[in-house]
Formats: C-alpha cells, structure tokens, sequence
C-alpha cells in the first residue's frame, strides 16, 4: 500500500485460519489499522491481493466486504453518536433485512415479524454484553468502556465470519483489559467466527491470541506462536530498541 | 404501534375530507393562507429527509419544486382537450386528470433528482449544496427561455387554434383564425393539498422509525462507520434525495394548480432558501419542529405585510438567533451527555 511516495505497508503477508484468534502488534505508526482499512475496502491496495474465503475481495467496497461476512471496530470510537444504543445496533441488521423502502413506508409483509425478530436479537447481544440497562440512552453517552463494548456489539450484529478488532481494549485499565480478552474469547467459540485484533498491551495480546504477527514500518518482522514472539531477537528490537544505539 | 400509526393515517384523511367540504365557507384569503402551508409542509418535510435526516446539504429543492409544476401545468393545458374528452370535466373526471399530472409532476422531478443525485452526492457539506443551488439556478434560467412555458413572462395558459397551433401568448399572425384558450386549472384544494401532507408525514415518520431507515441517520452520523457495517450509502443517500425530490415535485404540481401562474422567479434562490430556513428553524430531523418551522414562517410574512421588503433581513436575524440560542432548532433533540 503506497500514498503517494511513502510505502505504508510493504509486502505484509498473513493467513487468518477458520476459528483462529491472531494478534497483530507492532509500534505506533507500523501500518496495523491501514492493514485493516485495506482489508475492509477503505483503501484498494495498490499492489498484492486479499483473499477471503478463497475470493478476492480487493475490488469490493466497504459495504460489500461487510456483506462478504468481514465486519471491523475502530480504533478511534465510530458509534453514530445521535442513535440510541440499541438503534446503534440495529443499523448493522439493515443489510440482512428483507423489508427494504418501500416494504418499510407501508409496513407490507413480514415487516412486523422481522422488526419484533431484530428488537429480540439485539436485546440478546446487548444482555450478553451487559449492555441492555442502557439500551435507550444515547451511544455518545455511554462510558468509555462500554462505547468500545457496543462497538463489538454493533461489528457482531452483522454476523460476520471474520471479525477484526483495533484495538479494542485502548484506554481500559488491566483488570478491564482482562475481562475484555476473555470476553473477547468467549465470543471466538460462541459465534464461530476468526478473529484478528490489533493490541499494544504484550500481556494481553500473549494471553489471549493463538497466533501474533508483528509489523514494523510495514514490514511483517514475526509471525508465529506468542512464546516465540516473545523471545524473538526482531520484535524485542523493535520495541526495546537496539543495544547498540542505547 | 404499527397499527395505531395506519390508524391515525386513515383517520387523517377522513377528517381531511370532511373538512374539504366545508372549505367553501372558509375566508378566501384565510383558504389561501392554509394552501400555503400545506404546501410550505411537504417542501419542508420532503427536504428535512435529505437536510435533516441524512445530512445531504441540500440548497435546490425550489429546481425540484419549479420542474413538478412546469411539467403538470403544461400537461394540464396542453392537454386540457384530451384529458377533457377523455376522463370528462366532472370532480371524478378533474381528479383523475389531477392524479394524473400530479404523479407526471412528481415523477418528472424525482428523475432529474435522481440524475442530479447520483453524481453530486459524491461531494459533501458546502461542495452539495453549491452544486445542488447552480443545478436550481439552471433549471429557472432554461424556463426563462422556454418559450412554450411562457418564458419570463411566466405560464397561465394556452391558446389552441382550430389549425392546432398551440402557444401560451396569442399569435399575430393567426388572430383571425378562432381559438380557444385553456387556462391552467384550478385543481388544487383542501383536500388534495393535505392529503399530500398526511402522506408525506406518514412516509418519512414510517420510513425514519423503520429499522431500514435507520440506515438514513446512520449516514448522517458516520459514513465510514455505516459503510463498514454493510449499509451502501450512496444507495440510502440517492433514494433520500430522489424522494425528497418527487414530493418536491408534487408540491409544485400543487402550487402551479393553486395559483394558476407560475413565473420562473417563483422559484428562485430565494425560495430555496426559505425551504432550508424551515428545516434549521424546526430543528434538523425534527418532524414536528419542521412542519411548525413551515406553518410560522408561512404565517410570519402574512404579519410583515408592510415591511415585506425586509423579510430577508428577518429570517437572517431568526437564524443567528437560534444559532446563538438554540442551535438544535426550535425542536430538535440535544444530544444528553450523561453526568459522570
């Protein structure tokens, strides 16, 4: 991926395995979240290819991407902020819907079922992520913590096979941190979907993820279990620095 | 609540029609007024779906509103001698002719929309509305040169000669030759005016609290958000506008039909304007702020009669008002920020 002269991400290449929980780490600016962008169709990658389920989604847009069943959060919090927790979900729903405009104007068909059907699976999702107490408030007023949390919510609604996560537990403390990552888990096994989440906190990436690749200037510099990683000569270089120059 | 809502629709048009009976009875200038407003009702709401709801900066409805009723009054004289022979000059006859034109005024304005839209909705915030305000200007400088709509001179009707000639000013050379003029019909009235007006507040109430039209506001918050949770925000941003457009369109079909007149400085900037002026002044994505935004500021003129040169000036000094004062409008919701 090039912008202009600058190389941003430079011949990354990774394999993410039905039900596997990757980490991708690396430090402030090593191209993890324009990874994602280029996976979500934000961004068409000027060279190379990204294939998902054995097609290649480069030239589809964001909305197709997300109909091919891959549905991101963001790292810089994108909730619609004038919706309510529980429209906020609801919007993921739209694309799966059979009563589209005009079917909605005169409530034709099954639009009375299929809105009761919506209604009762985003409560579900939000009970599961404690969320439900605060279904009416408005998403912009929500904490912090849970502003992330619904940003999962609204990612899973969509009933993606591929979830990617940026950095999902940014400005929680540890022990949020680890209620995040188990959660995080549970909902790798409960969803059946594969996950690949973006992670600065070494603790928390080692405990959680299967598998870590570590990108640095937008070269993938590691790839592999995360005791490897941990002991790999590379990575510690790239986050402790070389000796040398010390 | 699904119900409740086609209840109160239907209950609306009976009181609709109920009230249209005694509309004979009502003062001419009060009748006038109440016209104005229903019809200043379906310019707001219509816009208040692209402004208000998906957050398109629109500034050209008074092009969509000019197209709807060039179109129909045309139709309406052009054709008057068909659709006289046709469907008859009595109310059944008049209204299926009216059905006709208005869905003809409508459709017409939702087509231009839809190949204004799909290019121009690619921009966004001042780069639209610029573009939406040349695209109205176009509209009212070619109808300026129209010369079979009247041109400058506006359209009230049409001399049809026996030989078929066919204008909107007497022609020289055959006044000799026996004509007839058909002037633009007096179709609209109470009945009709609201009817439009219960459709349209039942359209967009029903599509805004649909969960597929919850995709419009989600446009309106974050597209890249929207787009990455599956919505095609070119598709909800062009249908937006499209709509907008066609009830546009009906609410000139409406006026054209209503005044029996139309001049292309009808529809000019000034126009539009006032269209934007009701949807900030309800509140963007406030049903009921924008339809009683349209209701005062149809009104308001009314009382400033005598100083009707500074009318501007007022609707400036109303918006810097409420922007200091209430920058949601008069009944927009404010986004509660929850104490911590």
């Amino acid at each position: 991926m090039r912008f202009g002269g600058l190389t941003c991400v430079d011949k990354v290449s990774t394999v993410v395995e039905n039900h596997e929980l990757v980490g991708m780490i690396g430090p402030n600016g090593a191209g993890k979240t324009t990874v994602f962008n280029m996976i979500t169709g934000v961004y068409d990658p000027t060279e190379g290819d990204i294939v998902f389920n054995g097609e290649s989604i480069v030239p589809y847009k964001p909305y197709e991407v997300s109909a091919k069943g891959i549905s991101r959060t963001f790292q810089n919090i994108r909730l619609f902020k004038s919706l309510s927790v529980k429209d906020n979900v609801r919007v993921s729903f739209i694309k799966n819907i059979k009563s589209k405009y005009f079917s909605s104007i005169l409530q034709l068909g099954k639009f009375s079922r299929e809105e009761k059907e919506i209604d009762k699976r985003i409560d579900e999702l939000l009970e599961m992520f404690d969320l439900l107490h605060e279904k009416d408030e408005y998403a912009s007023s929500l904490p912090y913590g849970d502003q992330r949390k619904l940003e999962i919510v609204r990612a899973l609604a969509t009933s993606p096979k591929l979830l990617l996560l940026d950095e999902p537990a940014a400005g929680m403390n540890p022990t949020e941190k680890v209620d995040l990552m188990n959660l995080i888990k549970k909902i790798k096994e409960l969803f059946d979907i594969s996950i690949l989440l973006i992670e600065h906190d070494m603790k928390v990436v080692m405990g959680v993820c299967e598998r870590i690749f570590v990108l640095e200037y937008g070269k993938k510099i590691a790839d592999g279990k995360p005791e490897e990683i941990r002991n790999d000569e590379k990575v510690i270089q790239a986050y402790l620095g070389d000796t040398h120059h010390i | 609540m699904q119900v409740k809502s086609k209840l109160l629709f239907l209950s609306s048009l009976i009181l609709i029609f109920v009230i249209n009976l005694f509309a004979g009875s009502i003062d001419p200038y009060f009748y006038t007024v109440i016209i104005y407003i229903g019809i200043n009702i379906i310019l707001a709401t219509s816009l208040n779906l692209i402004n208000g709801y998906t957050g398109q900066f629109s500034l050209g409805h008074a092009g969509f509103m000019a197209i709807g009723g060039y179109l129909s009054i045309a139709l309406s004289t052009y054709f008057a001698p068909f659709f006289q022979n046709t469907f008859g000059t009595g109310v059944f006859g008049e209204a299926i002719t009216f059905i006709i034109v208005l869905l003809a005024g409508g459709t017409a304005a939702a087509l231009v929309g839809l190949l204004v839209g799909v290019p121009s909705l690619r921009l966004k915030g001042d780069y639209l509305a610029i573009t939406t305000l040349g695209f109205a200007e176009i509209i009212r400088v070619v109808i300026q040169n129209m010369d079979v709509i009247g041109a400058s001179q506006g359209f009230r009707g049409v001399y049809i000669y026996n030989n078929g000639v066919k204008a909107p000013q007497m022609v020289q050379d055959l006044g000799e030759m026996s004509n007839i003029f058909y002037a633009v019909p007096k179709f609209t009235n109470f009945f009709w005016t609201f009817l439009f007006v219960a459709i349209i507040i039942y359209y967009v109430h029903n599509l805004i609290n649909s969960t597929y039209g919850r995709g419009f506001l989600s446009v309106k918050d974050d597209e890249i958000a929207a787009e990455s949770m599956g919505i095609n925000t070119t598709k909800f941003k062009v249908s937006a506008f499209v709509s907008g457009a066609f009830f546009a369109g009906i609410a000139g079909v409406l006026y054209g039909h209503f005044n029996l007149y139309l001049n292309p400085e009808d529809f000019n900037f000034l126009k539009s304007v006032e269209i934007v002026v009701m949807v900030i002044l309800g509140g963007m994505g406030s049903m009921i702020g924008v339809i009683i935004a349209a209701v005062l500021l149809t009104i308001l003129p009314e009382f400033l009669r005598s100083v009707s040169e500074y009318r501007m000036i007022i609707y400036a000094l109303l918006l810097i008002i409420m922007m200091l004062t209430r920058p949601q409008g008069l009944f927009g919701f404010k986004i509660k920020r929850k104490k911590l």
